[in-house]
Order: structure tokens, then sequence, then C-alpha cells
């Protein structure tokens, strides 16, 4: 879950609550759903929060939400924004795997070092969010005195170009160094440039964007020094690039709004993407940003009683929805349904049950009566659960400890130190269903039999005291191309009696109670399995099926083991128990 | 009259005049004092013996007393050396005479203090001199150590507290306890008293026959330790299961069953996550190397994307998120067990489902978390969820805290959450019943128009799961889940875990 660092003194400031003590910020906020985690070293507090409200991620954005909540203002707020003097233009080599471009430019910009902080953690959370690492969509904020545009396009007047280069086409001197580097030297050399490498490592051209003195950004990497941005600052440009225009506008919204409530003046750019550039379907190729438009959605009175479960007045509904800086309007018919205005740096409203939601916040989910549905049912038991259930009672009677291991394993546990070979008909020989990109060595299949998993049990137990009898009834798979998962899975039960006197005698009068428990027949015609000793193994053939394999444990497991007592065990497929 | 073997021969044993010890009676029956005690005891409650009780003080020698017998007692030592010195004639030095003696130690302070004591010579100045007259044989305290040592009997009161406070003899009472006949006995005995046959054992003959009425049963020491027994049990996460599976079917929810590898598509996509979602990424989850899933519903699938992409219901946004069929019909390990909710729900689990319906599964479910006391790769989730018209958020507080109750947490906190899949979401707290701390123990919500809709449900579904092993952890006090899950299991543990019910 995300995590913002708020300054409380830029709270108290940005809030107007120069009253307020830590300790009832605190509060406030985890009734917003902001849980307090602890402190920076340099006294920032720290609150971790659900996903949603990523215009949160700033210290300009939770304040905000407290003076809604505290009632300092109430319905929706858009910036007033200055026509563009700035273009951004799209070239057609702009790399297709990232094709798209945002901005806005900012004037009036007055940071002090916890604003230029602040707008710094912005970015960076961001970027870890609704970026997706970047990978989606990335901020450049640049010192606009720093950058020079002339115009290229008449009624432009001035511009800067996003397009694509070689990976060697140019050189530029990038935040925290001092040396001119080609980007794909970037990508080698700069601590940054690494950690981002893999971001555009396979692309043919890397994405840059230029002015008229040349490349001053490597989205989404790293930015040139020659624009970086200081307490300075006092007119910003500030660029995004991403695979998502929605993505990136949003973005782009959240970091306006955040520097609007630090008092600068919000100026718009032209995008224009040129003839072959790949530009967004639902906007065309002239855009003009950033897209501070208010979204409308509808939601009936009748859907916030029911979902809520209280009878309300419109009014207070719209209450509600003021509070939530959302604006509504409603007619009065037989029907209520209000139109509720939704600013731009939400997120997070996909439908509009998100309002319900955002209703029931601004009421208080806590004044609510809890009550218990008036809706009957009737309850039961899976059939194979009970079965389950049974099979295990069966086994705890006669004395065997239940066990429940990991039905992740490795091809060293599942085949090797049991003398098996995976491809076989063998009970466990089955073809392994493997983890893709499996992240132990401990871990790297599922599990064909549950005999392993007992061995290595016995393994880890050997300084307690003997008899052990141990069983399992668990989920084993093998890969199986006639399933529609492709992994065919079943229900093993399996058992070992560890102890000085075990023998297939002690095995066998075990899974004989068992099979006499459920009024199955058993036989146990003799048979071969590599982890038994050869002349004390037999196929477990129940009504005729061949279901599983009984036996003493080869001494060769045993000693892999680590095993001082003899060991034998059996272990089937829990159907032939129906 | 008829008594117990044994009470038959120390009756016979003892004697209307005179007092045997319980010693001599054992060497006259042959058999062990204590058997004769217990028997003696028996004896005098039914009237037929008298038990008289003596309190004898007995010294023994302790280890440092047993050395001096040996070796002369430390101011003996002394004395001998200062005569052989010439003490007599006049004062010597003491650190010439301690030197003769081969005193050691302690052993000198223990000299220098004994032999002004007994008179046996002065120390002035560090010098000494010795009477010459004194006899250091005839010291009492040597005699009685001497005699003592013989297994002899002091009697000099005195003298035993002495050797007592210089630590060389131990001082004790010893009870010694005599029987006599009584006129009940003399009396019992001359009627004729039969020995009563004891067995160890009740036999199969003893009951068949009759005999097991004339017999007495031999006594055995109830108190004592009995060997360990070490039954079969199941496993405490299976029980507590057991118990979850319980309170759920006794609200009215059925079970469900699934596949535990799955198609990302019903593990996620139905769940309205978007394919770009963090916890999608290979870190999170355990993709299987075999083929797609080819069987999945079509018009599921376009449904599910339409979701994705442009939202549901008039007013609906999508999610501006990539969204590919060959990735929701790749196979992984469930990393939740909504996988079998998305199945139920759709009607492709079985039987297409009208309301109402509580359905609920306790399974488990794989995620790549680092391994710690609290987390491991695989655990059980309990999920449950009801369907009906019209369900409100007071029906889902209402529902868990019906739920929560059964296991002892009451007061429960919602606290409003988000979820991709359901709205409202709330995280539930309560309180540990043991300890108080608030505590997380759950996650639920209404699941979105986005899941249901796409899914042919036009009704309401509320939803909530929750680890098993973290209620597990709270009803046995475990405080390392790996202590009872999986192959490091440590089979003592399981063997200890109190049974909860």
């Amino acid at each position: 879950m995300p995590v913002v660092d708020v300054d409380p003194d830029a709270l108290r400031g940005l809030t107007g609550h120069t009253e307020k003590t830590d300790e009832e910020f605190k509060d406030d906020l985890f009734g917003l759903g902001l849980e307090f985690e602890g402190e920076t070293d340099d006294g920032e507090l720290q609150f971790e929060f659900a996903p949603d409200r990523l215009d949160r991620l700033s210290v300009e954005g939770v304040a905000r939400s407290l003076r809604y909540h505290y009632g300092d203002d109430r319905g929706v707020y858009v910036p007033e924004v200055n026509d563009a003097e700035w273009t951004i233009e799209v070239d057609e080599s702009v790399p297709d795997e990232r094709p798209y471009v945002t901005g806005a430019v900012v004037r009036g910009v007055d940071l002090d070092e916890s604003a230029l902080e602040s707008l710094i953690q912005l970015q960076e959370k961001l970027h870890a969010t609704m970026g997706r690492g970047r990978a989606k969509g990335a901020i450049g904020i640049h010192d606009l005195a720093m950058v020079k545009g002339a115009p290229l396009r008449e009624g432009a007047e001035r511009s800067i170009t996003y397009r694509g280069i070689e990976p060697d086409g140019e050189t530029f001197v990038p935040l925290d160094s001092n040396d001119e580097l080609t980007p794909a030297e970037v990508l080698e050399e700069h601590d940054t440039g690494r950690t981002y490498a893999d971001l555009v490592s396979e692309y043919d051209r890397y994405p840059a964007i230029y002015d008229e003195l040349g490349l001053f950004s490597f989205p989404p990497v790293i930015n040139g020094r020659r624009t970086e941005v200081d307490t300075e600052s006092r007119e910003l440009l500030v660029e995004l690039t991403g695979t998502d225009q929605w993505t990136i506008d949003k973005m782009c919204t959240i970091v306006c709004y955040a520097l609007s409530a630090r008092g600068a003046t919000i100026e718009e750019v032209e995008v224009a993407y040129a003839d072959g550039a790949t530009h967004p379907e639902e906007y065309g190729p002239e855009l003009v940003r950033p897209n501070l438009e208010v979204d409308e959605k509808s939601v009936s009175h009748d859907r916030i009683e029911t979902l809520l479960g209280v009878d309300f007045e419109p009014e207070a509904v719209v209450d509600c929805f003021e509070r939530s800086g959302l604006d509504a309007s409603y007619t009065l018919d037989e029907t209520v349904t209000y139109e509720v205005e939704i600013p731009p740096y939400r997120v997070d409203v996909l439908h509009p049950l998100d309002l319900v939601d955002d209703v029931g916040r601004a009421y208080g989910f806590d004044e609510l009566e809890p009550r218990y549905p008036d809706v009957g049912t009737v309850g039961g038991r899976h059939e194979r659960t009970r079965l389950e259930d049974a099979v295990r009672t069966s086994l705890v009677g006669l004395g065997f400890e239940d066990l429940l291991n990991f039905h992740m394993t490795s091809g060293v546990e599942n085949y090797d130190r049991m003398r098996l070979e995976p491809g076989t008909d063998l009970l466990g020989g089955g073809e392994p269903v493997e983890i893709t990109e499996p992240y132990s060595e401990e871990y790297t299949q599922l599990r064909t039999w549950a005999l392993p998993s007992l061995l290595l049990l016995l393994e880890g137990n050997t300084h307690n005291a003997y008899p052990q009898d141990v069983a399992e009834i668990g989920f084993v798979a093998e890969g199986d191309e006639s399933e529609n998962t492709n992994v065919a899975e079943s229900r093993h039960v399996a058992g070992a009696v560890a102890r000085r006197d075990a023998s297939y005698e002690t095995a066998k009068g075990r899974l004989q109670a068992v099979c006499d428990d459920f009024g199955v027949e058993l036989e146990t015609p003799r048979t071969d399995h590599p982890t038994f000793i050869d002349g004390r193994t037999a196929s477990v053939v129940v009504d005729g099926e061949s279901v599983g394999v009984i036996g003493e444990v080869h001494p060769e497991v045993l000693v892999e083991h680590d095993l001082e007592v003899p060991v034998a065990a059996f272990e089937f497929d829990l159907d032939a128990l129906r | 009259m008829r008594l117990p073997e044994r009470q038959l021969a120390v009756l016979e044993a003892a004697s209307a005049t005179d007092e045997l010890t319980m010693d001599e009676i054992a060497t006259e029956t042959g058999l062990k004092p204590e058997t004769v005690t217990g028997a003696a005891f028996d004896l005098r409650d039914e009237g037929l013996l008298a038990v008289t009780e003596t309190t004898t003080e007995i010294a023994e020698l302790t280890d440092e007393g047993r050395e001096y017998v040996a070796e002369g007692l430390p101011e003996t030592r002394l004395y001998r050396a200062a005569v052989d010195a010439g003490a007599v004639d006049g004062a010597v030095s003491m650190g010439e005479v301690i030197g003769r003696a081969d005193l050691a130690g302690p052993e000198v302070d223990i000299a220098l203090a004994n032999l002004p004591r007994k008179g046996f010579g002065t120390i002035d100045s560090g010098e000494l001199t010795v009477d010459p007259d004194a006899d250091p044989d005839a010291d009492p305290e040597a005699a009685a150590l001497a005699t003592l040592s013989d297994g002899g009997s002091v009697d000099d009161e005195s003298v035993l507290d002495r050797l007592a406070s210089r630590g060389l003899v131990d001082l004790a009472e010893r009870t010694t306890r005599a029987v006599t006949l009584t006129d009940a006995g003399v009396d019992a005995l001359m009627e004729g008293v039969e020995a009563a046959e004891t067995v160890g054992q009740v036999t199969p003959d003893l009951l068949a026959s009759g005999e097991w009425a004339d017999v007495e049963f031999a006594e055995y020491n109830v108190e004592a330790d009995a060997p360990a027994v070490e039954g079969g049990r199941k496993h405490v996460l299976r029980r507590t299961a057991d118990r979850v599976k319980d309170v759920l079917v006794g609200m009215g929810f059925q079970e469900m069953e699934g596949p535990h590898a799955d198609s990302d598509f019903w593990i996620n996509d139905c769940l309205f996550m978007p394919q770009d979602h963090p916890a999608r990424t290979h870190w999170d989850r355990f993709a299987l190397d075999v083929e797609p899933m080819e069987d999945i519903p079509e018009a599921l699938i376009d449904r599910v994307e339409t979701a994705h992409r442009d939202g549901w219901g008039e007013d609906g946004d999508g999610y501006h998120s990539p969204w590919s069929e060959e990735f929701a019909r790749e196979v992984a390990l469930r990393g939740h067990t909504t996988s079998l909710s998305m199945r139920y729900l759709s009607g492709y689990a079985g039987a297409e489902l009208e309301p109402p319906q509580r359905y609920f599964s306790v399974e488990k479910v794989y995620r790549n978390d680092t391994l710690d006391p609290t987390h491991l790769l695989e655990f059980f989730q309990i999920e449950g969820w009801v369907m009906a018209e019209d369900l409100s958020v007071r029906d889902l507080m209402g529902t868990f805290e019906e739920f929560y109750r059964q296991f002892g947490i009451t007061d429960i906190r919602f606290k409003p959450h988000y979820n991709p899949y359901t709205e409202p979401s709330f995280e539930l707290f309560g309180d540990h019943p043991e300890t108080g701390e608030e505590i997380e123990i759950g996650n639920s919500g209404i699941f979105r128009e986005e899941v249901t809709g796409p899914l042919g449900v036009d009704c309401d579904v509320m939803a909530w799961g929750l680890a098993l092993e973290r209620l597990a952890m709270l009803t046995t006090g475990a405080e390392d889940i790996r202590d009872l899950h999986g192959t490091l299991a440590d089979i003592d543990f399981l063997r200890n875990a109190e049974v909860s019910y």
C-alpha cells in the first residue's frame, strides 16, 4: 500500500488549520483511511493508505481532503487555466512502445525546500503507483527558464519535440552527473540509468525530448541537468510520456492540482502528433493539456439507500456528495437520480457504485447499525471434503498423526531422493507441473505424490520419540493435456509407519483396516517400485482397480533421509474409497 | 477371618508381649520393610495390632569427620608437631610448627582455635607453648569420632553437639516403629485367620469362574506416571478448519470446490483485477509451465474484456490498462479461492444460481511471500459470500459480526478500504480474545458490478476472506506458523497442541 510523507507544518499551512496538533491530524486522517505508520528522520509523518485515492500522494492532496472533511471546502474545485504558449510536437520517430505524451506549464511557482521535496515525492509516488514503475507513465519536471523553444509551426509560439533517437545518437549531461553521455551510456554508467534500463533496453529507438538547444530529457529514465528544478525556479515545464494517454493525463492533473495548491498558475500546452506518429485514438492528433475536464456520472437515490441500508432525504445525499468534493444535482421525479460531477484528480471513480461509497464515507460507515440479513439458505459440506474427513478420522483412529504438507516441492525431493524417475507409470512418476519462474530451489513444481513429504517430515523429526506413524490426505498433481487446466489434480491417501518393528505387515494391516471401514475390497499383488524393497512391494488394488502402492521403504531411501528405523508405507488415490 | 496374605504374615509374626520392630518383622516374614509397614498400619486400623513409635537421635560422621579419624584432629596434629619442635621447653615460632604439622588451608585456623580450647597449650604473639601434661589420646572428641567410625554410639550429648557444631558429625532423628498384638489380635489368631488370595489382574478365568468374589486385588500406586501413549490426532489446522466449516454450515453456507491450478481468467480477470496490477506480475504469482486453458466460455470472456476495457453499465469506465486474452488463459496456482466464487457465480461450476445463496470454502491458496513466522507460500483461505437481492452494507456487517462472535471475537470494527473487486470494501478489525490487542481479521466488501455483471449475476453479492492460519494462531497460541504447516513441522508440537473445539 502507498505511503505518503507529510510535513505537519505544511499541512497546517495548506489546510489553514494552524491550531491543529500532530495528534489531531493523525486522528482526523485515520477517519479518512490514512493510517499513521511512523515518522521520518526529519520529523515528517508517514501515512499508509489504500491505493484508490492516488490524489493523496502528497501533502497538498492530503490537505485538500482534510479541508473537505472539516467542511472548509465543498463541491468540485477546478483551478483556472491560462491559454497555451508552448506546444509539444510529437515526431513520427517516437518509439512505437511509448507513443504518448502530455504536459503543462506552471508559472509563478515559489518552492521552498519542503515544497520542492513534496513535489519530488509526489512524482516518485505517482511513478510507483499509476505509472507502474515508470513503464506506463513517467513524469519529467523542468525549469522552464532553461528551455529554449523557437516556434516550429505557424500559430504556435514556442515548442519542444518528443522524438525517438538512436541509443548512441546524441549526448547530454544527465542529472547527478558531470559527463556528456549518450542514452545508451546512461543505461550502463549512471545509477538511475541502470535502475530503469530494463524499461527501454529492448527499444530500437530511445525516447527523447528536445528543445532548440538539444536533448534535455530522456524519458522514462532521467532528465538532463540543464533544466534541473531548484528552489530558485519560478516557471516549470511538466512533461509526461507513457503507454496510455489517460494514465499520463491523470498523473499530470494530480501534479497540476498540487502545484496550484501552492499558489502557482497552470498554463495549457498543445500536443501535436505529426502525421505518421501514433496518436491516442479517442482524442485525435491535436490535444490541449492538462485535461481538467469534470466527469459526470448518474446514480439513483434508490441504489444509495439499498446499498447503505439507510433512508435518506435527497438534500442529505447532496450534502454528502459536496463534503466529498463532488457536486450533485437532482430532479424530484417518481424516482430521484443524481447527476454527479467528479473532479479530474479522482482516478478511482469507474462506476456509479464508487459514488455510493463516497456517500457512505461522508455519512460515516460507523453510523450504520449491523443487521443479520433476513435470507434463508441451507448449508452443507461438499461431498469431497466429507470423504476426506471420514478417511482422516479412520487413519487417526489407527494411530496415525495427521499431517499437512506443502503442495509445492522440488524434483530432487519428489523423484531423486525417492529413487524415482519422472515420466513413468509408477505411482509418483507422473510428469511434473513446474513453476515457470521458480524463486527458490526448494519449490519448483507441484508434488506428484505425498510420500516424499512424509519422508521429509520424518527426516526432520529423528530427534523425537518413536514410533512415528504419520499420514496425510492431500493434494497431488501431474501434467495431463486431457484436462482443461492441463493439470490433473487428485487427492492421495498416504501413510508411513516408522518404528523399530515396522514391516510390510504393519503397513498392510492398517491399509486393510481403512479399506474395511469403507467397504471396499483390497488386493495386493506383487509389483516393483524403486522406492520400496524388491519382494516387499505390492500394488494397492481396490475393487479390482490398481490405485496405489504399498511396501517397505528401500534402505537407500531411508539412509538418504537420515532415518535409522525401518519405514513401511502406502499411498493410493482417495477416490478409490468412494 | 480372612486377611490378605501379607497382613496375615505380619499378624502371625507379631507378639503380644514383646515389641518387635518393623525391621525384625521384615526379617522374619521375608517381606520388604515398606510392605510390612503398610500391612501393619492396615492391621492397626482393624484393631488387631498396636503400633508404637520411638524416636532416637543418631549421629553420622561427615566427610570431614571421617578424614580426621584417619589423620587425627588438626589441633592434635599441631600439638604433636609442637612437642617435636621443643615447645614443651619454651615458646616456638608458629610458622615453623605449622609447617612441621603439615596443616593446610582451613585446617590451620581449626587447629589454632581448638588447641587452646582443649588446654593443649597457649598461643601468644605468634609463638606457641604447649602444656607437657596434656594428653591428646584422652581427648573425648577424638574418642567419640573413633567410636562413631567403628559403628558404635556415643551417649555424651555435649561432645556430640560440639562435634556437630564443628561440622564433623550430622545429627538426625530416627523413628523406629514397633508392633505388639492387641487383645483382638490375639483373639483373632486363636480363632484362626485364613489368607485371602491376592491377584494382580482381572482375568477372563477369574470372571468366568466367579472366583473374583473371593480374591483381593493387589494395590497399585495409582499416583505414579504411566508410560506415554501417542495416539493419532487430526492436524490442528484441520481442526480449526472443521470448526470454521461447522459455523458456516450452521449459518446456511454451502461448500465450494475447484481447481488449484486455474487460468488467470478465473483467478484475476473475472475479479476485475487489471492485468497490469502489481499483484499480477510474475513476482507475486506462481505461473505454471503448462499450455494455456482452452475451454472458457467465449461470451463470458467477451463480457469480462468489455468490463476491463470500457467499464460496465452506461456510466462505467474501464481501466486504461492493457488486456489480452492470451494472458487470461495462462494457467497459474490460485492466489485466492475467489476463483472458486467466480466459477460458482458464473454458473460454470454447476447450475446457474438464483438468489438467495450462501457459499464458502476453506482451501489452499498460493502466494509468493517472504517466509516468516506469519507468512507461508501456501496457506488456507476462508472465503465466503452471500448472494441476494438488495444486500446492504448493514447486512454485511451483521453477517460478519455473527461469524466472528462464534470465535469469541466481538465488537468488530469495519474500516473502509479499497479492493479492485469490491465497493464498498472494509477491512475487519477485532480484539484478540486473550491479549485484547487489535488485530486485522479479514477483508470484505460488496462485489463491484464489473465483477457480477459479466458473470450474469444481477443481484448483490457480498464476500469476505480471511487466512485460516490467522484464526488458528489465535486459537492455539502458536507463534510460528512453520511449526504447524509443512514438512518442517515438529511432530511433538503437533502431538502436544491443545485441542480446541
